[in-house]
């Protein structure tokens, strides 16, 4: 392992010339011959009855091809995780993002003027956008056929006896932790392009995380619109950003199907910024009661959580992040005693999705922050006390996990070190040190009944490398990752090997990329792939060395024997033979890579992934007590990677997880009143900027996970996942106050410490 | 009622007949094919369709095409060399790993070649300013400030 | 959308005929508000007539005080060193503005008949005691600035009339001025709210000023405040201006006269803090909620006094040290 060509090394991103030429086509960019441009109409209201719907105007708008509404999409046909939305709504809207008309027109001009000639009456009626309220016994109803506002997914984890335990705890803490609603903010806005053929064969460009996934959606829509039995092709174009937002297929898809098929003519739907802001689907907003206890000691005993999710007005993945709560919820720390209880809510807000992280911040906020407040009535180092409750490899935890590497020590050691903790804590002057720490999935997940990945390989006549991978490039950096380990399997240079990840017509299944899954099981399935095709091309090699396959190796494409040095000959030379003798083959090699990682069973126990990813956050931070803003002096990133593959795309996973963390911090926050997106543009919605971006040290730990490819573990969403709790703990440390809901803005912080004065 | 429109693109001179309620951007991006400038939000707040317009960077989606008439444009298609290879600034993004999704990368090239031809040896303050109009979701900008400091370090 | 015809014209009295003469015709400068409502559907005009191209609006004249053309852009005014050391409040304004691109093209003159009450030159422009000249079909007239802001996007233009420029007096060595703005984020940000001051103060040679050397130290605030206090140094004269506190960028004219001859000491500042908190009428908003801003207005007049002062106290300091308040 040690000598290693392409694995570990700082290699730039394959896509980046591209990109940075500006000759990479993203959706945006897409222009198909012939093609329409689709625009939705959306509801005025977040809830109101539909008692007119006059499309008149807009069909004779010049230039205007089709208007569709809920009469032209097949009557029972739902969407999303509980398919409870459709995409074009009748009746009754539910939310200020609902889809009641779409046009197609020659131009993205007309197609906007034509839906402001949409004439709709509505009858507005009272919405509910609390989830506590909604919870209320005779709350209105979201969802009029539903009994109630409550989602039938029955969160409920339990192991061991917490009541038991906190008779035994020597020391109890018990707070409630809010988090806000959050968005993506992917550079590139959501869109598609639907085009059929004569055969109605539908191909869709879109920029999807799934797209075999996606695939799947498309084929149900069209037996619904009465197209059996056709194919779909699922063509991705350069993705401008993903974050989990691209993890469902969405109204507009649909409507972009239904406008193609109406038309005859490819169909174009870009999402404008607005939209971009108010109808795609963010993290949701949560309410968390925790409680956690520890002995004389210091050993934790016992952790309840009991959780409230906004869900929205309908249901996508957002509603299953608490299965991935869990995950720091039962495992984070050694805690033997454990109790949750989730409830995600309909409510008339727009409905939640998964984003980076999928529920960990939110769990990780309330676990860390309250961490804190335990240390501090125990009379414990808050570092200490998570020093002596860490993780451990070997360890099986309460939820049934089987933790293989773990460097959670490592890690938080590190941020000790380098935060000079012991010099810095505690030590007044406006000045605060904070830390948390993080558990992921870092060996896939197994969400679905399948986990897995495919790829293939074929090499031609002059040694080069084709791969198609399942897998989708959505700025990380997975074709990159994958090319090096096929290059570093096969002793060839990382030029010679070519990546196709966008087409379903060609590349193998995949789940998708979610839970920071791609390394770890799309680079363990080119693995596969790999070692599979070199033993091909041994073999071929062998017959005209004459040697034993077992006693041959590849580098810098040429096979050689390891015992005679002599016996060489190039790649090209040796995959020629095969393709230009009599009865010759063709060299090719695939791989289907489903991780050994369990589905959770009914109570929600099982090791859902192979290998977990830790690490540890420490922050410094400086409060202005005069206008209660925080400035952070030195942030430090800490995180066990298994192995890193590439440091340079590892670095920056963590920058850009760390600052969408500090974002989530500090200033973040989607502002909905009854129902309606107030901060729906980047100068209200406050995403850092250059100038708010910290002094960060990255600190990698390699743990080297032995499942993993060459040792790696994922690493895509970590970066986020302590962030929050730790700044939040740092401005205690700083001044002595505790903000429990997230953003800590400079309001919460002054008012936190004008009680505090007034208290004392 | 179209109006016909003469100025430098990316060094060359050409002449276009334009709608005067057209924005810069749309001329580039839906007219001239020249997608390589981006549009992230279309109010001058993400700085992805940043173009240098008489040496300074401009948000082209705010840009009132028929103020194009007699002035030099460079957009992201026109920085590369004489010889056909890439700015040492698009090498540097490359290299830094400073591009991830790559949405905002032409705009955060354009906005550093602005910075870069009027001062070569900025200080990171300088390289901020320069680009905190460009919004970045996917990196956390360190490597992209590596990138700036290493095209300028380079030259 | 429905078009427009985009004219250029060359000369003010050009642009103020085409005003004359055309149905729905609006003023373009740098278009950085006018591109946006448009996009946003706000404004529909038939006709715009660009500022940009005119040549007596983008001069900067440092003869005797400073006039700057309202269609000057916000980085020019950023670049100009006379401005940055004798007007710096003007600067703080045009650094901290949107962006770089927005800056790049947005003007001075566009920012105050937007008449925003976030508009970050205002505040300066107030304590800078501007006067607005102003060019229309009926001839040339003055407005003081104070005079000029008369609500949310209001002002005293009238019917077809164009902003020429701004007009400053000059201030001497002795005078020192700053605009605070305060933001969420570090750039890209509306303010929560700003406060600009300018202070007249009575030194002879600033090397006399022993505390001196406090401002560059970590240095609580109220030390310097209390040792000025006892070097006797004496505020001559002071302007307070305040945005997005009101319907209108406004002066907190009792904090001024409050401040007006009396001896530098931490009361003092308190004192004035608090005038001019009274002075204001803050509203909640998305941006921001209204007891904070009462609060801050007290806390950024301290500060923005205190910055002005060390201007003048330390002339040469080209940057501010980044202190702990
Ligand atoms: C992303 C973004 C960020 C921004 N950030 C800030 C910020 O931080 N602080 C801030 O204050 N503003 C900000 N703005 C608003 C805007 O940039 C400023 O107000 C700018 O100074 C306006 O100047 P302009 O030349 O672009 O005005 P224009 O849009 O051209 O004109 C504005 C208005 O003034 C009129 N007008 C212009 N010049 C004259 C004249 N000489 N005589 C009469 N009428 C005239 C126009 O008809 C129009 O009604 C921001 C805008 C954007 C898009
Ligand atoms: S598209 Fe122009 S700034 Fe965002
Ligand atoms: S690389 Fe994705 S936004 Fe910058």
């Amino acid at each position: 392992m040690n000598n290693l060509t392409t694995v570990g090394k700082k290699i730039p991103k394959r896509d980046a010339p591209p990109k940075a030429t500006g000759s990479a086509i993203y959706i945006q960019d897409l222009k198909v011959p012939g093609m329409l441009y689709g625009k939705i109409l959306y509801s005025k209201y977040p809830h109101a009855r539909i008692k007119g719907l006059d499309t008149s105007r807009a069909e004779k708008l010049p230039g205007v091809r089709a208007v569709v509404t809920a009469s032209d999409m097949p009557a029972n046909f739902r969407i999303g995780v509980m398919k409870d939305n459709p995409p074009l709504k009748a009746g009754k809207v539910l939310s200020i993002r609902d889809e009641i008309a779409a046009v197609a027109a020659i131009s993205a001009e007309i197609a906007e003027e034509a839906v402001s000639l949409i004439d709709v009456e509505y009858e507005e009626l009272p919405g509910i956008f609390d989830p506590l309220e909604a919870m209320k016994e005779g709350a209105p109803l979201v969802h009029e056929e539903a009994k109630s506002n409550v989602l039938k997914m029955p969160w409920k984890l339990v192991c061991g006896d917490v009541e038991a335990a906190k008779k035994e705890s020597a020391y109890i803490v018990e707070d409630t932790f809010s988090t806000p609603w959050v968005t993506h903010c992917c550079l590139g806005t959501s869109g598609c392009v639907a085009q059929f053929d004569t055969n109605n064969n539908l191909t869709m460009y879109s920029n999807t995380q799934i797209p075999s996934l996606a695939q799947n959606d498309y084929i149900d829509a069209l037996s619904a619109l009465g197209l059996k039995n056709r194919r779909v092709r699922v063509v991705q174009c350069v993705i401008g950003g993903g974050f989990g937002s691209k993890l469902d297929t969405y109204a507009y898809e649909y409507i972009a199907i239904l406008l193609a098929m109406r038309t005859r003519k490819p169909v174009k739907i870009i999402f404008s910024r607005e939209e971009e802001f108010f109808a795609t689907s963010p993290r949701q907003c949560t309410i968390t009661k925790i409680s956690q206890g520890c002995d004389k000691e210091g050993r934790l005993t016992f952790r309840e959580m009991e959780m409230i999710l906004d869900n929205g007005a309908y249901t996508s993945w957002g509603a299953t992040t608490p299965s991935v709560m869990m995950l720091p919820i039962s495992s984070l720390y050694k805690v033997p005693n454990i109790k949750y209880i989730a409830k995600c809510v309909y409510t008339n807000n727009t409905y939640s999705q998964a984003m980076r992280g999928y529920g960990n911040p939110q769990a990780t906020f309330a676990i860390e922050s309250s961490l804190d407040q335990l240390a501090e009535k125990a009379g414990i180092d808050p570092y200490e006390l998570r020093l002596k409750n860490a993780n451990e490899p070997g360890e099986i935890t309460p939820q049934r996990f089987k933790i293989t590497s773990c460097g959670m020590k490592e890690c938080i050691d590190e941020v000790v070190k380098r935060l000079d903790w012991k010099g810095k804590k505690g030590k007044g002057g406006n000045r605060g040190v904070g830390m948390a720490s993080l558990i992921h999935v870092g060996g896939g997940a197994r969400v679905y009944k399948s986990d897995g990945c495919g790829t293939i390989i074929k090499m031609d006549d002059f040694g080069k490398v084709d791969v198609f991978t399942g897998a989708s490039e959505i700025g990380q950096g997975s074709d990159t990752i994958i090319a090096q380990i096929v290059a570093e399997v096969l002793g060839i240079s990382i030029d010679d090997v070519n990546v196709i990840n966008n087409d379903t017509d060609i590349c193998p299944w995949d789940v998708g990329v979610h839970a920071s899954r791609t390394t770890f099981v799309a680079g363990n399935a080119a693995l596969g792939a790999a070692k599979k095709i070199k033993e091909q091309v041994l073999e071929v090699a062998a017959k005209l060395l004459e040697e034993d396959p077992a006693s041959l190796d590849i580098k810098n494409g040429v096979v050689f024997s390891v015992k005679n040095s002599e016996k060489t000959t190039p790649l090209g030379k040796a995959l020629r033979k095969v393709h230009y003798t009599l009865g010759g083959k063709m060299l090719m090699a695939e791989y289907f890579y489903d991780p050994a990682n369990e589905n959770f069973d009914k109570e929600f126990k099982g090791n859902l992934s192979v290998s977990y990813a830790y690490g540890a956050h420490g922050v410094e931070v400086e409060v202005d007590k005069e206008t209660g803003q925080v400035k952070i002096l030195n942030y430090i990133a800490a995180h066990d990677v298994g192995k890193a593959i590439n440091p340079l795309l590892l670095e920056g996973q963590i920058y850009g997880g760390g600052l969408q963390g500090i974002g989530y911090a500090l200033g973040e926050k989607m502002i909905y009143e009854k129902g309606y997106l107030k901060n729906g543009n980047f100068l209200d919605y406050k995403m850092p900027t250059v100038k708010d971006v910290p002094y960060v040290q990255p600190v990698i730990v390699e743990s080297d996970e032995k499942d993993g490819p060459f040792g790696a573990k994922g690493i895509g969403e970590p970066g986020l996942v302590p962030t929050a709790p730790a700044i939040a703990n740092a401005v205690y440390d700083a001044v002595g106050v505790r903000i429990k809901d997230l953003p800590i803005t400079p309001e919460k912080v002054l008012k936190a410490l004008k009680e505090k004065e007034k208290g004392a | 009622m179209k109006k016909e429109l003469t100025f430098t693109l990316n060094g060359e001179a050409i002449t276009a007949e334009v709608d005067p309620k057209w924005t810069l951007l749309y001329l580039l991006r839906e007219v001239l094919d020249l997608t390589g400038t981006k549009e992230g939000c279309g109010y001058g707040e993400c700085g992805a369709c940043t173009v240098i317009i008489d040496g300074r960077a401009v948000n082209s989606c705010l840009f009132p095409v028929m103020e194009a008439e007699g002035r030099s444009i460079t957009t992201i298609e026109g920085i590369g060399l004489k010889d056909g290879s890439m700015h040492p600034l698009q090498t540097a993004f490359i290299d830094e790993g400073a591009v991830q999704c790559g949405f905002c990368t032409p705009g955060m090239i354009m906005s550093a070649k602005a910075l870069l031809d009027a001062n070569d040896k900025p200080t990171e303050e300088e390289i901020k300013d320069a680009i905190e109009g460009n919004l970045c979701r996917c990196t956390g900008y360190v490597k992209i400030l590596d990138a700036i400091k290493s095209a300028a370090g380079g030259r | 959308m429905t078009g427009y015809e985009y004219y250029k014209p060359k000369t003010i009295e050009e642009a103020i005929k085409l005003m004359g003469s055309l149905e729905g015709a609006r003023y373009i400068a740098g278009g950085t508000d006018v591109m946006v409502l448009l996009r946003q559907k706000k404004i529909a005009p038939r006709c715009m007539i660009s500022l940009r191209n005119i040549a007596d609006l983008t001069r900067i004249d440092i003869k005797d005080g400073l006039r700057v053309g309202s269609a000057v852009t916000h980085s020019a005014i950023e670049e100009n060193e006379h401005i940055k050391k004798r007007y710096s409040a003007l600067n703080d304004a045009t650094t901290h503005l949107g962006s770089r691109q927005i800056r790049n093209v947005a003007t001075i003159g566009g920012n105050i008949c937007n008449a925003a009450p976030s508009a970050d030159t205002a505040c300066p422009l107030l304590v800078l005691d501007a006067r607005a000249i102003i060019a229309g079909p009926k001839g040339a007239r003055e407005v003081d600035l104070d005079d000029f802001f008369l609500g949310p996007g209001s002002t005293a233009l009238e019917k077809d009339e164009i902003v020429k420029e701004f007009v400053m007096p000059p201030f001497d060595e002795n005078t020192g001025s700053a605009y605070i703005k305060h933001t969420r984020r570090q750039a890209m940000d509306l303010p929560i709210l700003g406060v600009a001051a300018r202070i007249t103060i009575s030194v002879k040679d600033e090397s006399e000023v022993r505390c001196r050397d406090m401002f560059c130290t970590i240095d609580s605030i109220s030390n310097i405040l209390s040792r000025l206090k006892e070097e006797g140094l004496k505020c001559e004269d002071a302007r307070i201006a305040m945005g997005v506190v009101a319907p209108r960028p406004i002066r907190a004219k009792k904090a001024e006269a409050a401040l007006k001859g009396k001896i530098v000491s931490p009361e003092l500042f308190e004192e004035i803090g608090n005038i001019a908190a009274g002075e204001a009428q803050p509203r909640d908003s998305i941006r921001g909620e209204a007891w904070y801003r009462s609060e801050m207005i007290r806390v950024l007049t301290k500060r923005a006094l205190i910055k002005a002062i060390d201007r003048v106290i330390r002339p040469d300091e080209a940057i501010y040290p980044e202190r702990l308040w």
